[in-house]
């Protein structure tokens, strides 16, 4: 059997084999068991627990369960509230300022919890009743704060990003700098939409506005500024090369934690040891993904698999922009169905030489990858986010929230074309302040 | 039976407040080698490697806790579809898989451990540790997951449980 079989073959396989709803990291490590055991007998066995070890013993993983833990502190506070509260205060004049406030809070809250569900839920619970109670309509309501929460694996600093960075070996800290414009882009396309769609359906979008006073306005900034400058302080030590990745993120979790032990007095032990929990839960799902892909990954690479999909490809001699048209159908569907971690574990290791050998940028296609990725989060089957609403929101039903949802997947959609069309949205800030990708 | 499956969960909660604690340990260790090499200038000796393998014992001994809370996550969508019979047959392969997962692994796990004791290997740093402590958490962990998953069949197979923690009507 070919090389490029036994990849046809692997991937059925572990399609069907994850189907069967098996967790991801087992089912992987599965396969990749078999498919050893099959091809190359029971001497491959002895590379197990050290592939599994080994994977894990990278200092620069620490950041996983750090920046986890940061969001944890925040998503056990109300600053998502007071976050979306200040942005509604500043903004209640622009109109349609209650729905870019929400978006706002999304974007900004996305980049302290890194967490898509964690930022829908801490957003939605508070701003889609009043979005509604103000007369925005419930699938509008629903969907923006759904979008929005995907802005979270993008905008720095982001833990899909550190696993694309460990999986292909790039900067992190280049990798956070090049998806901050993207988010922002995203964030203003998926403003511009619901301002369009309010616009159009002609609701008054003044009549929808309360008003604040000064003193409003400022007692509210002492909550929300610190949390703001933990992300500018880690954002610059990163782009700086003052800190590794874990240290920042060790540093921040801890400011977090004391933020929130100060500002909202969160500090008795019960919820201290649920934030502690919950990251610990949530980075042990992540890091066993990631030592299950690297045994996945090596797998792949002993059978010659990687190496004659590339080379397929690169002979297959069609325009590049077909390839990249081909990977991004493949990373949509791919990204229906499984959680984003995964997906970029699995393949990025593939798609990357790939890419670079098509003259495409590393870490531009991190940034399309990552946005493929946001729309698996609000698309059925798996779409998280969608659940996650439908949860803080029962009365509102799916299809509603899924038809609120599909005019901002196209907005991603047409953010990865204009990436395509414009590769300096996601290169040249990362060019600017850390010179020159390689 | 019940004495089996409540003393099964009882230890994988306990690893989940033993890797709880390992996080706490790796954040304050984090915290403190920023001090040390950004504010007091000097060289960090342990730090680094103690943070790594906690976060890496965590992994492993956090793994029967995660288990028991169904928190790795998978994908649900054919069980959610497919209900009744199917179902529990899709809910028992699963578990089966994991467990078989948990033997293989936790088994060479502790072969590996075996030969860092024996050959009394450390790590090359300065701190010098022995290559055993860290590789210690994988056949523990696995061990204590395989126990997990076996209590999961037997409530699977009993109707201890639902399969997959759906409820009989979901999906339908």
């Amino acid at each position: 059997m070919s090389a490029l079989a036994i990849g046809g073959v692997v991937a059925i396989v572990t399609i069907a084999f994850l189907a069967t709803g098996v967790p991801v990291a087992f089912g992987l490590a599965l396969v990749s068991i078999g498919f050893l055991l099959y091809f190359e007998g029971t001497g491959s066995l002895s590379i197990l627990a050290e592939t599994f070890f080994g994977s894990l013993n990278d200092f620069t993983l620490v950041s996983i369960p750090m920046f986890i833990l940061m969001g944890a502190a925040v998503a056990s506070s109300p600053a998502g509230k007071d976050l979306y509260a200040a942005l509604d205060r500043w903004l209640h004049r622009v109109p349609g300022g209650l729905i870019i406030s929400n978006l706002g809070a999304c974007a900004v809250f996305a980049a302290l919890s890194g967490s898509s569900p964690a930022t829908c839920a801490a957003i939605g619970k508070m701003g889609i009743p009043e979005m509604r109670q103000r007369g925005y309509p419930a699938s509008l309501a629903t969907g923006a704060i759904a979008a929005g929460g995907t802005l979270g694996i993008l905008i720095p600093p982001s833990i899909t990003m550190i696993v694309y960075g460990v999986a292909t070996e790039t900067s992190i800290g280049r990798l956070f700098i090049a998806g901050l414009m993207p988010g922002l882009m995203l964030t203003a396309l998926f403003m511009a939409w619901s301002l369009y769609i309010a616009w159009r359906r002609g609701y008054s979008l003044r009549d929808m506005a309360a008003s604040y006073t000064l003193r409003d306005k400022l007692e509210i900034l002492p909550k929300v500024l610190p949390f703001l400058s933990i992300i500018a302080g880690i954002l610059y030590v990163l782009y700086g090369g003052l800190a590794t990745p874990s240290e920042a993120a060790g540093v921040g979790a801890l400011f977090c934690i004391v933020l929130v032990a100060v500002i909202y007095r969160i500090r008795d032990l019960p919820t201290m040891a649920r934030i502690l929990r919950d990251s610990m839960r949530e980075s042990v799902m992540i890091l066993m993904i990631i030592a299950a892909s690297a045994l996945f990954s090596y797998m792949l690479s002993s059978l010659f698999v990687t190496q004659s999909v590339a080379e397929w490809i690169a002979g297959l001699d069609v325009n590049r922009w077909i390839v990249m048209a081909m990977i991004n159908l493949f990373l949509l569907v791919a990204g229906f169905f499984l959680p984003p971690v995964a997906v970029i574990l699995m393949t990025a290791p593939i798609l990357l030489p790939i890419v670079e050998h098509a003259g495409f940028d590393a870490y531009w296609f991190a940034v399309v990858f990552t946005i493929n990725m946001e729309i698996g989060l609000i698309t059925p089957p798996v779409g998280l986010n969608l659940y996650v609403i439908n949860g803080i929101s029962p009365d509102v039903s799916l299809p509603t929230i899924l038809r609120g949802a599909l005019p901002f997947m196209l907005c991603m959609v047409l953010g990865i074309v204009l990436l395509c069309v414009f590769p300096g949205i996601a290169t040249w800030l990362p060019d600017l302040l850390m010179g020159p990708g390689i | 039976m019940d004495t089996f499956i409540n003393g099964v969960r009882r230890l994988s909660q306990a690893c989940g407040i033993v890797a709880a604690l390992l996080l706490a340990a790796a954040v304050v260790v984090v915290c403190e080698m920023v001090v040390i090499r950004y504010f007091l200038r000097a060289s960090t000796i342990w730090q680094t490697e103690f943070v790594t393998y906690s976060l890496i014992a965590a992994t492993f001994i956090g793994s029967p806790y995660v288990a028991l809370i169904r928190g790795h996550v998978n994908v649900e969508l054919l069980p959610v579809y497919l209900g009744g019979g199917m179902r529990l047959a899709l809910a028992l392969f699963a578990a089966i898989s994991a467990l078989l997962l948990a033997i293989v692994l936790g088994w060479t796990g502790y072969e590996l451990l075996v030969e860092a004791w024996v050959g009394r290997w450390r790590t090359e740093t300065v701190w010098a540790l022995p290559l055993w402590i860290p590789y210690l958490p994988l056949p523990v962990g696995m061990a204590l997951m395989a126990l997990q998953y076996v209590a999961d069949i037997i409530c699977l197979a009993t109707g201890r449980a639902q399969p997959f923690g759906l409820s009989e009507e979901a999906g339908r």
